[in-house]
């Protein structure tokens, strides 16, 4: 298990991420809306490094919504720049997927500093 | 938008890696140079008209009827240089890739003949010029304007002379008639002549030839496959019907970016038809599945199914170890990564053939020397 450290937590607003890297990999570090979370940069679909993809929303609708579309998830949806796979920032899961997910670790605000939990 | 960050090792030092699907952007400035008059004036002019993503040069074409959604623009990905060409490669761990257009992909849907083989002959020779490179791993498909076959059966003699000319790309969308069309056989002749093979390859288009009426589909999600795999398969069962294989039967045929699931139903199909109306079909010698087990096929858009086993078998089913031919579609939206072929559980011997020895003994290219 390391600590490693992704600066101080308020260099990071709301809809900014930075990487850490450790051995020979990234993780990719965000602040969504206010809360902390951190992902591999490694799609699990062809690999690709999601987590320098654009941050958006996205169109959704079901029973629920009576069947009407919906701009939801504004600020949470992270694209993969390869084949735009959307992943939940919130939980990194893919959104209405076949349960695939972003590598998540911990994020840990200690006296200011972000550190990350591998 | 790198493609390296976080990148495992993908390749072994033995294995190599041919990619028979590569695009270059084929933008007006870079064709005016190399076009006769008067079309090199109308492509300097056309040069400056707005323009969208795979535009065929001075037309609108390609009918954008999707949904624009925010943030999600990674579709224009291009390459520019043989120089960035290589370096994305590199970055692919690909040896040698066949280049493809990006804007003449819909060239066959210009209803201006001589134009369209003017814009055919500006592609040839601005490859022959500034693209294609042995030493570089960069080869090319001399484009067949099917507007003009004469024309085009000279150009594929003309190219084809050149060592880094291993192909003959026969646009497929919007191409009417279909390639099987009897007006089409000086460029066959030509390609069997050069012993080079002849490639299909379609592209995403709405258009009033096969396949038309995909404007009933309001997103690329559900246009898309019927935009490849169904014009793949119209031209198929067209060069069948008119007996291409059985005519040139030296000639290659080779069917891209349209997968591999779709060909063992072409195979079952056609044979079955083929029992009740084989007077039909008089000059093919043997049942159509015998001429497509002979068909290449490139893996892009590989199929990705929850169990890759079953990819496994698909490929079994049509003995496909020594007719797939790897390609990644690079750099467009939807390229596959060489790794997510080589992680499929295929064997040891078929991925060393999809990845490239296939490709290889295909289009007559050596073998790259590795230094160390």
């Amino acid at each position: 298990m390391a600590r490693i450290s992704a600066g101080p937590a308020d260099a990071l607003a709301p809809g900014e991420r930075t990487f850490v890297t450790h051995r020979n990999f990234e993780i990719g570090v965000f602040n969504v809306n206010g809360k902390f979370r951190a992902y591999r940069n490694r799609c699990p679909h062809q690999l690709g490094p999601a987590c320098e993809g654009a941050i958006s929303g996205t169109l959704m609708g079901s029973a629920d919504t009576d069947w009407q579309l919906e701009w939801v998830l504004d600020g949470r949806v992270l694209l993969c720049p390869w084949h735009q796979v959307e992943f939940d920032l919130d939980t990194g899961e893919r959104i209405r997927g076949l349960g695939e997910r972003l590598r998540s670790y911990t994020v840990e605000v200690d006296d200011g500093e972000l550190y990350v939990h591998v | 938008m790198s493609v390296t960050a976080d990148r495992p090792t993908t390749t072994r030092d033995d294995l190599v890696i041919v990619d028979v699907d590569v695009h270059v952007n084929d933008t007006p400035e870079a064709l005016a140079p190399y076009c006769d008059a008067p079309y090199r004036r109308v492509l300097e002019h056309i040069s400056t008209l707005p323009r969208r993503y795979l535009d065929i040069p001075g037309y609108a074409l390609r009918l954008a009827i999707d949904l624009p959604l925010p943030d999600r623009g990674a579709g224009a990905r291009s390459v520019h240089t043989p120089q960035q060409m290589r370096e994305d490669l590199d970055a692919l761990a690909v040896d040698i890739g066949i280049l493809f257009p990006d804007h003449l992909l819909t060239m066959a849907a210009l209803p201006d003949d001589v134009y369209a083989a003017a814009l055919g002959r500006a592609y040839n020779a601005w490859l022959a010029e500034e693209w294609v490179s042995r030493a570089e791993g960069l080869y090319g498909a001399v484009v067949a304007a099917p507007q003009d076959p004469e024309d085009a059966a000279r150009e594929i003699r003309r190219y084809g002379a050149l060592d880094e000319f291993v192909g003959v790309y026969l646009p497929t969308a919007g191409v009417n008639p279909l390639w099987g069309a009897r007006r089409y056989t000086p460029i066959f002749e030509a390609a069997a002549e050069m012993g080079l093979p002849v490639m299909l390859h379609s592209v995403g288009l709405i258009h009033a030839a096969f396949p038309f009426n995909v404007e009933q589909f309001r997103t690329i999600l559900f246009r898309h496959p019927i935009q490849h795999e169904f014009a793949l398969m119209a031209n198929m069962f067209s060069m069948l019907e008119s007996a291409i294989p059985a005519r040139f039967p030296d000639l290659r045929i080779v069917f891209t970016e349209g997968g591999i699931s779709w060909v063992p139903f072409t195979m079952w199909r056609l044979d079955k038809e083929y029992h009740e109306y084989r007077s039909l079909a008089p000059l093919l010698e043997h049942p159509p599945s015998h001429y497509i087990r002979k068909f290449y096929f490139s893996t892009q858009p590989i199929e990705e199914p929850e169990r890759p086993q079953d990819l496994v078998t698909m490929l079994d089913m049509f003995d496909g170890a020594d007719q797939v031919l790897f390609a990644s579609d690079w750099p467009h939206h939807d390229f596959d990564h060489p790794r997510q072929v080589l992680n499929m559980p295929f064997s040891a011997d078929a991925k060393r053939k999809i990845m490239g020895e296939n490709a290889l003994a295909l289009f007559g290219i050596d073998a790259p020397v590795r230094a160390g």
